[in-house]
């Protein structure tokens, strides 16, 4: 049912009606993140197989890796807890508009790296279109909720355009990592928002 | 003591001191010898040194001894010149080769010293100037780093050849990592030289230090060429600020390569690793290090990893390791279509590499000069790349190359062709099959493409079933994208055919694939002939029955729909009737029976010809019936050539069991030939079938001949029924029946008769078999219609076991016996019995006659009234018994040996059979004195047949009921057939010994078969039924034939001692023949029996 109600909401509702009851795109939203949650190991084991080893050996992690324009799911719980519904939604809008560009990026990236590897560009692909739909659900919840809806910006930048083989690699290590850590947090924070709005 | 000064115009330079050449040893000591002299002479001067850096000025310096001022130095040249000097050097222009004498005066020597040296080229060091580095710079992507300094060649105005030395020396500790030497030439100008040289190791990673110098090797100076001192050093540092901290990064590099990766950083690289596995480090200056792979392998698509990992981080970069491209192979450009040329090879060995990587190809025209270049999303099939080009108006030759590419070399094929002649057309499409006729059809199909310019020939596949496939080949005139059309003929009527095409162009080079099949059913025929008839009078006479074979496919041209029947005769045709296609026979009713039938069989085309056939039977008297057996399932039948014969002859068959006017199948041959070959799928071995020649004439059929026959003979399945229609004391008349013909299965060819003395039940006559047993006799009964048959010479009162078996050509069938009894021979007997009568009678008169005549001498002899005391043989007596007369011997009482001992004990029961069968007469009436009547049961052999019985006096205890029969032999055997039946009705009534295959048995039912019957009920019995034993006391009449060979006795255990009252060698004695007889039981009942 996940992919039927997420191609309804790739249409992103902005429109600027009276709020109605968000529990409905809350919902729509906490199933599609679900729905999303499944797939991101097999995201990032799909991707680190193919970038050979060491990345492809098992239990392949480098924490220390990250992205300065992607921004960390790792919060501490107090500070999570405490945030407000509205600023618990930016965040996340604003870390899955981010990981949609990312993967984009990545896809890219791996076109050049791995262009006879239709099974990983189908899933970065797949993922990207995924968070496009989760996006396009939470700017429903806000428009629900009768928050602003932050404006879509660039992200990226013109850095990337650079990189070495080896950077690609980590940066697509680093987008498929942080799109199963954002999309774990984004079920917690729609269940949350569940609890409080119920249907 | 300075007496020498020697003055020079030129400049000075100090010049190095060299050493001499070990060559001019000699002379240089000589001249060190002398100068030594005159400076011990003069006092101060020595170690005059010459050099040159430009050949042209020598610069001479030498050492004062003490602080002698020079004033004075003078040369003799060609001209004597004197300089005035104040150092210990002086600048000459260089001199002609030989020796010059230099003489330095020393003015302010206490000894005003003179010295004199010999000046020459040899002595000369030519010394060139230190090169100067003009730049020293590096490319840091390629790890390149480039020289270049100035060779100075205007100084030498003359050729020269130079050789440069280059050393390279990394890192703070100025390890020397490459020395080169470069060889180039002077030619009296000023050059820049370049050199460049491609680091192992990236130049980011460590400092790199350049230094050179030079050697000029002047053929014409004949003193000493040294090496110019080394240039200062050069350096291009690395470059601390670079973001990247691995190098080389997104490097391609060829399989099986050697490369060095290294990593900057500010704090210690713990482990370095490519992919998977580690690598030993190489300190570099400061922090950074470097690892060493030789013999790289080809790498993954995304490339080989290598990281370097600190306390706080990784780096890392990635490597593509691969292969230059291979040259492409079966490169093939050929067109489908005339528009465009397609290209098509094989990479050849992968090159490991992909994405921007990969190969890029371009195909070049050289005469048109274009190209097309392939694209990397342009998927290949099946392991071949293809590329079009389009066709280029007027131009046919085409020279292709095309270049492969990638970033670790490059390679070409190339092809050049005429493109007219490598035309492989599109596969044919909308192939379309239209009738004409029945026999021809149209084939059209459409072929895309430019073919305006050439023919084309194209292959027609026709295919029908059961038949051999036919090819096809037509040339059309081509045109631009086209629908082609071609006649197709010869076909058959009514028949699916399945066509397919292909096509090329006229000059062949390689055919287009096959098409779609397209299968078509021609059109309908009128059926190309009638039916094949035959007729038949109905059994009454009074209906035809008219019967038709099926049209093959190939004459019936269609589906048939119906028959019609009509009847013609010399004034009308009347049509009789239509029957509809699955019937193939009519049965009419005929008003006249003299009419021609004629058949015509339909279809949608039409009606076939008609088949004709006359009504009328002719009859032929002169008929008997012959006989056939096959060959090979075939059945040949001949005939004598009948000119009346006119029309054809027909040969009908049937079952011959079936009634007269069944028929299973007709064949018609031509009224010429004389023999035909009858063959069915029906014909059967071991069937009879009759087989029916008709002849025709023009009114009618005759039947010719009448012959039953067999595709096989078999053996008969059942044996005749026989039966005994008479008996005699010596011979018996059988009568059997004839076998019906569907047991026979074969023509009775005669009969096998066997006959033996035997009687049911016998062992002996189980396993009667004709072979090889001498008392069988065997009559071939060869005449088939003798049905009697009569055996003479037999013996009187004797069972004889008769078999009867018919046979054919086949085989033998199966067997059937019977035993019968021949009569007593009353003649015989009654002469038995007078013979000896009269013999004794005789006897008698003679003896009494004889006696009689004889009475005085028979008187005086033995009852004389006054005995003779002479004759007295009671005296003699007793002497001849002490004498041991053997005269007397029946009175002697010598021991008697038995031959046998028998120990009779009640369970040892079993060794006293076997001991009776050993010797049964001699002791039997010994034993029987000896043991317990008691203990012993009396068996009883008794003939199957009971005439009367007496029952036996004597009870014995364990044996309960106990008999002994006399059976009168005579009366054993009825004369008639089937004695058997009557036998042993009443297992009590007919008691005595039976073999134990027998015992319990009832013994009714089996006894109507036949001899096989009694294995049927074979398997162990034991002899349980010992009431059925007749016990005789052991005073029984003994049988007088105490030497026959062929009694037996009965045993408890025995089966075979079931054996003759009547024995067969024995026939003379009336005794035999007297009764049934028995004998004493010596033998003790089993108690548990």
């Amino acid at each position: 049912p996940a992919p039927i109600c997420f191609l309804g909401l790739l249409l992103p509702p902005l429109n600027p009606a009276a709020p109605i009851s968000p529990a409905e795109p809350i919902s729509q939203a906490y199933s599609l993140a679900l729905y999303m949650q499944k797939n991101t190991s097999t995201l990032l084991q799909t991707y680190l197989q193919y970038q050979g080893s060491p990345f492809s050996d098992p239990g392949f992690s480098a924490p220390e890796l990250q992205l300065s324009s992607l921004p960390p799911a790792a919060v501490s719980f107090k500070t999570w807890h405490a945030l407000e519904d509205g600023e618990r939604l930016n965040r996340a809008q604003g870390a899955f508009l981010a990981l949609t560009q990312h993967l984009q990026l990545v896809g890219d990236d791996q076109n050049d790296l791995n262009p006879g590897s239709p099974i990983l560009l189908a899933q970065l692909g797949a993922a990207r279109l995924r968070a496009q739909g989760l996006l396009g659900n939470m700017a429903a919840i806000m428009a629900a909720l009768g928050l602003p809806v932050p404006p879509e910006e660039d992200t990226l930048g013109v850095v990337p355009f650079g990189a070495s083989a080896f950077e690609r690699k980590c940066r697509g290590y680093v987008v498929t990592r942080e799109y199963g850590h954002w999309t774990d947090r984004a079920v917690r924070d729609l269940a949350l928002l569940k609890a409080k709005y119920p249907a | 003591m300075m007496s020498i000064y020697l003055f020079w115009r030129q400049p000075s330079q100090m010049v190095d001191k060299k050493r001499m050449k070990t060559s001019d040893f000699r002379w240089l000591l000589s001249k060190f010898v002398l100068l030594y002299l005159m400076v011990q002479v003069t006092g101060a001067l020595r170690d005059l040194k010459c050099t040159t850096n430009n050949l042209k000025v020598w610069d001479c310096s030498w050492k004062a001894g003490f602080e002698s001022v020079i004033d004075e130095v003078c040369i003799e040249d060609r001209s004597y010149s004197c300089h005035q000097v104040e150092k210990t050097n002086i600048k000459i222009p260089a001199l002609p080769p030989g020796d010059h004498v230099m003489t330095v005066k020393s003015s302010h020597s206490p000894a005003n010293s003179l010295s004199k040296f010999i000046l020459n080229e040899k002595n000369v060091s030519f010394i060139p100037d230190t090169p100067e580095i003009l730049s020293f710079s590096a490319d840091f992507p390629t790890s390149t780093l480039s020289l270049e300094w100035n060779d100075k060649g205007s100084a030498f105005p003359y050729h020269v050849n130079v050789t440069w030395e280059i050393k390279i020396l990394r890192t703070e500790r100025r390890e020397l990592i490459k020395l080169e030497t470069y060889n180039t030439n002077l030619n009296g100008k000023d050059r820049v030289h370049q050199w460049s040289w491609a680091s192992d190791l990236p130049l980011e990673c460590a400092t790199h230090y350049v230094s050179i110098r030079c050697y000029i090797d002047y053929l014409h100076f004949s003193g000493h060429k040294e090496w110019s001192d080394w240039s200062q050093m050069k350096k291009i540092p690395w470059s601390p600020n670079s973001q990247t901290k691995v190098f080389p990064q997104d490097k391609v590099v060829l399989v099986g390569s050697d490369i060095i990766f290294c990593c900057i950083s500010q704090s210690k690289v713990l482990v370095a690793q490519i992919g998977s596995t580690l690598c030993p480090l190489i300190h570099l200056d400061e922090k950074n290090v470097a690892i060493k792979i030789r013999n790289i392998s080809v790498s993954e698509n995304s490339g080989t990893n290598v990281i370097f990992t600190t306390d706080d981080n990784v780096y890392g970069t990635v490597i593509f390791a691969g292969y230059p491209p291979d040259i492409p192979q079966k490169l093939n450009c050929e067109t489908h279509d005339l528009k465009e040329i397609v290209c098509t090879w094989n990479p050849g060995r992968p090159t490991g590499l992909v994405g921007p990587r990969n190969t890029n190809y371009t195909l070049f025209e050289s005469f048109s000069r274009k190209y097309v270049t392939f694209k990397r999303a342009e998927t290949f099939i099946n392991e071949s790349y293809q590329l079009f080009f389009q066709i280029l108006p007027d131009q046919e030759i085409y020279n292709f190359t095309l270049h492969a590419q990638n970033p670790l070399g490059k390679s070409e094929s190339a092809q050049l062709v005429n493109i007219m002649e490598r035309v492989s057309p599109h596969t044919p499409t909308s192939l379309k099959v239209k009738d004409i006729n029945s026999t021809a059809v149209i084939l059209s199909w459409h072929l895309p493409g430019n073919f305006a310019q050439i023919n084309l020939l194209c292959q027609i596949e026709i295919n029908k079933a059961n038949s051999k496939q036919e090819l096809q080949n037509a040339t059309i005139k081509g045109a631009k994208n086209a629908d082609y059309l071609i006649d197709v003929n010869k076909l058959n009527p009514y028949t699916k055919y399945t066509f397919r095409i292909r096509c090329s162009a006229e000059t062949f080079w390689k055919w287009s694939k096959w098409s779609n099949a397209k299968q078509h059913l021609t059109k309908e025929a009128i059926p190309s002939k009638g039916p094949d008839i035959w007729r038949e009078w109905s059994s009454d006479g009074r209906n035809l029955v008219i019967y038709w074979k099926p049209l093959s496919i190939n004459d019936a041209n269609g589906k048939i729909l119906s028959y019609n029947v009509s009847c013609s005769s010399h004034e009308e045709t009347q049509f009789l009737s239509e029957v509809l296609d699955p019937q193939h026979k009519a049965e009419l009713p005929l008003s006249k029976r003299d009419c021609i039938i004629s058949v015509v069989a339909k279809n949608s085309a039409g009606s076939s010809p008609p088949s004709k056939i006359p009504t009328i039977e002719i009859p032929n008297d002169d008929l008997k019936v012959e006989e056939v057996v096959g060959i090979g399932k075939k059945i040949l039948l001949s005939w004598h050539h009948n000119p009346n014969m006119t029309c054809d002859y027909v040969i009908k068959w049937c079952n011959s069991s079936r009634s007269e006017h069944c028929l299973m199948d007709w064949k018609k041959v031509s009224s010429n030939s004389t023999e035909t070959i009858i063959e069915s799928d029906q014909f059967r071995s071991g069937i009879r079938y009759h087989f029916f020649l008709y002849g025709c004439r023009n009114q009618g059929y005759q039947l010719l001949r009448s012959i039953i026959g067999y595709i096989e003979e078999l053996a008969p399945i059942v044996a005749p029924n026989f039966t005994v229609e008479d008996t005699s004391s010596d011979s018996i008349l059988v009568k059997w029946e004839d076998i019906p013909v569907e047991e026979l299965r074969g023509f009775l060819r005669g009969y096998l008769f066997y006959f033996q003395k035997g009687e049911k039940d016998t062992s002996k006559m189980r396993g009667l078999e004709p072979v090889g047993r001498s008392d069988i006799k065997i009559k071939n009964i060869t005449d088939i219609s003798q049905k009697t048959l009569r055996i003479a010479d037999l013996q009187g009162k004797t069972s004889y076991r008769l078999v009867l078996q018919a046979y054919t050509d086949g085989g033998v069938g199966p067997k059937k016996s019977m035993f019968v009894v021949t009569k007593e021979n009353s003649v015989g007997l009654i002469i038995a019995i007078l013979i000896p009568v009269a013999v004794a009678v005789i006897v008698g008169v003679v003896t009494s006659i004889l006696c009689y005549r004889k009475r005085e001498w028979i008187k005086e002899t033995f009852y004389p009234d006054i005995p003779n005391p002479e004759n007295c043989k009671a005296l003699q007596f007793q002497k001849s018994v002490c004498e041991g007369s053997n005269a007397l011997k029946t009175l002697e009482m010598n021991p008697c040996t038995p031959n046998n001992v028998e120990v009779l004990e009640t369970r040892a029961a079993p060794k006293i059979e076997d001991t009776e069968i050993i010797s049964p007469v001699a002791e039997r009436p010994e034993e029987g004195s000896n043991t317990e009547p008691e203990n012993h049961v009396v068996v009883s052999y008794c003939p199957p047949i009971i005439e009367e019985e007496i029952p036996n006096p004597v009870v014995d205890e364990a044996g309960g009921t106990s008999q002994v029969i006399y059976i009168d032999v005579q009366s054993m055997y009825q004369p008639q057939a089937k004695p058997e039946e009557e036998q042993d009705i009443d297992p009590v009534v007919g008691p005595g010994y039976k073999p134990q295959m027998r015992l319990p048995i009832n013994s009714t039912l089996e006894e109507t078969a036949a001899e096989d019957d009694i294995d049927k009920t074979a398997g162990y019995r034991p002899q349980a039924n010992v009431n059925t034993w007749n016990l005789v006391s052991p005073d029984s009449p003994r049988s007088t034939d105490s030497n026959s060979e062929v009694v037996s006795f009965g045993s408890p255990c025995s089966i075979n001692s079931r054996q003759f009252l009547i024995p067969p060698k024995d026939e003379d004695s009336p005794k035999s023949n007297g009764a049934g007889w028995s004998f004493t039981n010596f033998f003790q009942n089993k108690p548990n029996d």
